[in-house]
């Protein structure tokens, strides 16, 4: 009997040095949770995807702020934030979206900037003999991939440059409408796609997809990327950031990626 | 009839109606196309009692608790334009992805499982010996199927073609990774419903969503019912 209850007594103490020792380690690292750098959440287009994870990551080294990415269509991140996600900064492929926010007073207008332009490009597979002198030259492929033209800003811009030459009505019946400018991309590197419309800065990164025909400056839309930091957004961080994005450094990576950086100082 | 079908089309728009017979038919389609292939494959999970029949039988029934984009993935790669298959596909005039083909093959693959599970469960019960009297009197194995295994199992059977129609309506993974989202052409209830949803046009995309209830609800009472029926009978 006395046994037993002497080793119960070792058990227990065993046990509670244990719980101890666990509460000790998970208190302990919640004091380190304190002193981890405050974080952002940055909803933008697709298209940046690249970029501006290169410019996130030199931010991080230089702010020790961090900055954690949702890249998508733009009108899908838009519509998130309306629907109330917890977004600190939106960076958007048109201006559309970013009105769809000021119009709810998600963002002030007097922190918007037109930060970067872009054009669009017809891409073929690399492997593609295709060639395409104009865009009439369109009308030869049976399926064009381009982000969703009934919202999509890729989409969008294309379904725009086309119906101002008055060939959407002839070649909406080829497009497959993509989830954004990327899958656009993607379904034409994959040669599911037989051509694709996206913008420049996207092919550029593509090897197994090549430019076959642009869109001059001029000729299409114009093309604007605005960014804003959300009013509901209590970080600090999100103000630095979009402050970052106009740094000469940040500039530099964007333009390396084949952006238009608006607005130069 | 008449007075029924305006309707209908007061209550769905044009384009509504279009995706509903869209989808109808592509779920019709492909519960057809793996009717023969289906039957076959209960038939001898029902009948087969050798080695390997427990590994056959999962690997038949993946798909049902796959993710069905895996499933998608998978069928993208082995018919895709870059891969052998399709390329030999696309050069004979058979086009595959993003059309209203690869919706009824997505379809397809995705509901061949309840179709077979079904179908099995109707066979198995049918009495072994019964088909046996029936080739020892002469028939064949084919006149043995279909004057005795059909006429026991049809309930059962029928109850798995309405349920691998229903799953075959809903499918939405598989099919947008390989027949895509296009309006018109391979949208079907479930991904209008998506794409609506994208767009911000939830009343349409709610009404599309009450259809395919409707639609859904039907179909699994009817197969429900067969399926009734047939225990009834059974226990009788």
């Amino acid at each position: 009997m006395a046994r037993t209850a002497f080793s119960r007594w070792w058990l227990l103490a065993g046990a509670s040095a244990g719980a101890l020792a666990l509460c000790s380690a998970s208190a302990s690292r919640a004091l380190g949770a304190r002193a981890e750098p405050e974080e952002i959440s940055v909803f933008a287009a697709a298209s940046l995807a690249d970029a501006l994870a290169e410019v996130g990551r030199a931010w991080e080294k230089a702010s020790g702020y961090r900055a954690v990415f949702n890249f998508g269509a733009s009108s899908d991140l838009s519509r998130q934030i309306r629907s109330g996600a917890p977004a600190d900064v939106f960076f958007s492929a048109d201006t559309t979206q970013m009105d769809a926010l000021e119009r709810e007073g998600l963002v002030r207008a007097s922190d918007r900037q037109d930060l970067l332009s872009n054009t669009l490009v017809v891409i073929v597979p690399a492997a593609s003999g295709a060639t395409v002198a104009g865009p009439r030259d369109l009308a030869a492929f049976k399926t064009i991939a381009v982000a969703d033209p009934q919202a999509v800003p890729a989409g969008v811009y294309a379904r725009s440059w086309l119906e101002g030459l008055g060939l959407w009505t002839e070649l909406a019946p080829r497009v497959v409408p993509t989830l954004h400018v990327r899958a656009a991309l993607a379904a034409v590197e994959s040669e599911n796609a037989e051509a694709g419309i996206v913008y420049r800065t996207d092919a550029a990164a593509s090897k197994r997809a090549r430019i076959a025909f642009e869109v001059a400056r001029g000729q299409g839309p114009p093309i604007r990327y605005p960014v804003a930091p959300l009013v509901r957004s209590t970080r600090r961080a999100a103000s630095a950031f979009v402050a970052y994005l106009r740094s000469p450094e940040a500039r530099a990576v964007f333009t390396r990626h084949g952006f238009l950086v608006l607005g130069g100082e | 009839m008449a007075s029924s079908c305006s309707e209908a089309s007061s209550l769905l728009t044009r384009e509504e109606l279009e995706i509903v017979g869209f989808s109808l038919a592509t779920a019709a389609g492909a519960t057809l196309l793996i009717l023969p292939l289906g039957v076959l494959a209960a038939l001898a999970l029902a009948r087969y009692r050798g080695p390997g029949k427990g590994a056959l039988e999962t690997l038949l029934s993946l798909p049902l608790v796959l993710p069905p984009t895996a499933v998608g993935l998978v069928l993208l790669e082995a018919l895709g334009r870059r891969s052998p298959l399709g390329g030999w596909l696309a050069g004979h005039g058979l086009e595959l992805v993003f059309t209203w083909k690869a919706v009824v093959l997505a379809m397809a693959v995705m509901s061949f499982p309840l179709l077979v599970r079904s179908a099995r469960t109707a066979f198995e019960e049918v009495d072994p010996r019964l088909v046996g009297l029936a080739r020892t009197l002469g028939c064949g194995p084919l006149a043995a199927f279909r004057r005795v295994t059909l006429p026991l199992a049809w309930r059962g059977l029928l109850a798995g073609v309405v349920l691998a129609f229903s799953r075959a309506l809903g499918e939405f993974g598989a099919t947008v990774m390989i027949a895509g989202n296009i309006p018109g052409r391979t949208q079907t209830l479930a991904l209008a419903i998506f794409h609506d949803n994208q767009l911000g046009k939830d009343d349409r995309a709610l009404v599309l969503a009450a259809v395919t209830t409707a639609l859904a609800f039907v179909a699994l009472w009817t197969a429900e019912w067969f399926t009734r029926r047939r225990s009834r009978r059974i226990a009788a």
